[in-house]
């Protein structure tokens, strides 16, 4: 009855349109005032310690790293290093553009600067090489969710905090299906670039390939530095996204020298923005996972979906369709919060490992991003390749389907995501 | 007036920012750097006791973030579930979107005062933080000062949406420095 109650006034607040953090922190209010015996005093405290944890300070961090690293001209080396490698296939410039995602995102951990950064630069090159520009923005779209499931990701460090799961396993448990991703969405590239005879480059020699990597190996280094670190428990995750910040800062500043040194106050200004608010969220949510937990919510909850007896495979089912329609109304760090404190104790109960639970909470906040009504790697790629949200849902179509299929490959095959943090044994 | 404490508003929010990521940074540093046997050196560095740089990057980052909201609120970047307010006749929307702002208003409203009784009330104990020792009511000082700060810019929103119609918005697709025509330069062929 109490769940019904207070999901159904979060519900209600959500669909007035303020914010989803007021929304939250209103309805826990609500909650405490009228309905329980929850002192006060304890939500007043649990509005500071809600944050107090050292590990959600990887967030902020990894926000800072992402934004010096969309202005720090590391995009282009990593473009130019991709196109030299692939650049005269079939679709080369495309293909060029979907291997940068990646190598981004295998330093970046938010899907929306990986489009800004590589979208921006690879885009308007597509359309001078004669590619339409609808084909470019809906590779470009998906391709840029990789941002969220290549090692580091901003989603995997909130399911990390609100489930108790190993940040550094997560992060590595993204590298293969990440890697099998970008294949998939490469052959589909390919095949369409191939019967429609879009143009291929002209093939580099080993010189420039040489060349262009150890330009952009100085950005690849960051790969180094966090999974390296984490793994050798030289530095924790948050150290780790520290010491990319840093990193990412002094490569922009004074190996690329893509940014002068006097934006940084503006760079600290719009991460510290964006922080704040993930920041905000993660604060209410965090009273709302306190009363919820207060109130049993989530074993009740998961004892329910356990007593439908719908099995490993049904529940996997069921879990993929709750959060793809979550997918629809709200972004990736509201669905996690709320979502992952009710799907984790059934999945647990039922067998499912915590890390390959994350890696299928993120791929289905990727599928999210990439369509209508909130996706947010859509609009980005609408505001860069000036194109409509409505041509550019149909544009995306090849991509987001490829993407489905391989949101139900990483469900049913968990050893895809566990194979390499088992093997190098972080887990 | 509302000049100086926008001013002052971001200043804070961009030292605390990097100011945060310095002092974790060199704490890593002078972890590694004083377990390397230099003459001399390190033992003037293990004299430099880092065990407080956790705690105070988790100040300052609290710090940000509950100042941060508030400007948050003032650029607009606190999104919600705007579709079904969107199909609505301005007229009703318009409300709609009016009560969600002083929802807002009201929540961190009661917050701050929540936070401000909270403080007063440690204020009165010696409670210190556990490495840095700086008394706690300090550093919860955050919770009523940037709640009742957010509830003025939620208030400063209702107060100009309800005049003019306007609200902040965010403009994720802008990245700074992206849109310039000399970033926009061509990719150099791969072949060249």
């Amino acid at each position: 009855m109490n769940s019904a109650i207070i999901f159904g006034l979060l519900i209600v607040l959500m669909i007035t349109g303020m914010p989803i953090s007021i929304a939250l922190g209103l309805t826990v209010l609500t909650f405490v005032f009228t309905m329980t015996h929850v002192p006060i005093e304890s939500v007043a405290l649990k509005l500071f310690t809600g944050i107090e944890r050292f590990e959600i300070m990887a967030i902020p961090f990894f926000i800072l790293a992402g934004t010096f690293l969309t202005r720090g001209g590391v995009a282009r080396k990593m473009i130019n290093f991709a196109t030299s490698m692939i650049g005269h296939w079939h679709g080369g410039l495309a293909l060029a553009g979907i291997l940068a995602c990646a190598m981004f995102a295998l330093v970046c951990g938010s899907s929306v600067a990986t489009v800004v950064a590589i979208g921006s630069i690879v885009l308007p090159e597509m359309v001078r090489a004669g590619y339409p520009m609808r084909f470019g923005a809906g590779v470009i779209t998906v391709a840029g969710s990789l941002g969220i499931l290549m090692l580091p990701s901003i989603p995997k460090v909130i399911y990390a905090i609100a489930t108790n799961t190993s940040i550094g396993a997560l992060f590595v448990a993204g590298l293969v299906p990440g890697i099998i991703l970008t294949t998939m969405l490469c052959a589909v590239t390919w095949y369409i670039a191939r019967r429609r005879g879009y143009p291929r480059m002209p093939r580099a020699n080993w010189g420039a390939r040489w060349r262009a990597f150890r330009e952009s190996v100085w950005g690849l280094m960051l790969v180094v530095i966090i999974i390296g670190g984490i793994y050798s428990g030289i530095f924790t995750a948050t150290e780790a996204a520290a010491m990319s910040a840093v990193y990412a800062f002094f490569i922009s500043v004074f190996v690329y020298k893509a940014m002068p040194l006097r934006d940084t106050f503006k760079v600290l200004l719009t991460a510290a923005n964006m922080s704040a608010m993930l920041l905000y969220i993660i604060t209410n949510a965090a009273l709302f996972s306190f009363i919820l937990t207060d109130e049993n919510i989530p074993h009740a909850l998961a004892d329910w979906i356990l007593g439908k007896e719908l099995g490993l495979v049904g529940f996997l089912l069921l879990a993929n369709l709750l959060l793809l329609i979550a997918g629809n109304f709200m972004d990736p760090s509201s669905i996690i919060l709320i979502m992952a404190p009710i799907l984790y104790p059934a999945a647990v109960a039922l067998g499912v490992n915590p890390v390959h639970l994350g890696i299928l909470i993120d791929v289905n906040m990727e599928v999210g991003l990439c369509h209508p009504p909130v996706g947010l790697n859509l609009y980005v790629a609408s505001g860069i390749s000036k194109l409509g949200i409505t041509e550019l849902t149909v544009a995306v179509w090849p991509w987001l389907l490829t993407m489905l299929v391989f949101l139900v490959m990483v469900t049913y095959m968990p050893e895809m995501s566990l194979w390499l943090p088992r093997l190098l044994g972080m887990m | 007036m509302n000049k100086v404490l926008n001013h002052l508003e971001e200043w804070l929010i961009a030292f605390l920012m990097g100011g945060a990521t310095m002092v974790i940074f060199v704490a890593v540093v002078h972890r590694y750097a004083s377990g390397i046997p230099w003459p001399a050196l390190q033992d003037w560095l293990l004299t430099i006791n880092m065990s407080w740089a956790q705690e105070l990057c988790i100040y300052m980052f609290v710090w940000m973030a509950k100042f941060g909201a508030a400007y948050g609120v003032r650029t607009g970047i606190h999104v919600g579930v705007d579709l079904l307010v969107k199909q609505l006749p301005e007229r009703i929307g318009k409300k709609v979107i009016l009560f969600g702002l002083l929802a807002g208003a009201l929540f961190t409203g009661v917050v701050g005062t929540f936070g401000a009784k909270f403080v007063w009330a440690i204020a009165h104990t010696d409670q210190v933080s556990p490495d840095l020792e700086l008394p706690v009511w300090i550093v919860f000082l955050a919770i009523p000062c940037g709640s009742y700060l957010m509830c003025y810019r939620f208030l400063q929103v209702a107060w100009g949406f309800w005049r003019t119609g306007d609200l902040p918005h965010h403009d994720e697709t802008h990245v700074e420095g992206i849109d310039d025509p000399a970033d926009a330069a061509p990719v150099p062929k791969a072949s060249a």
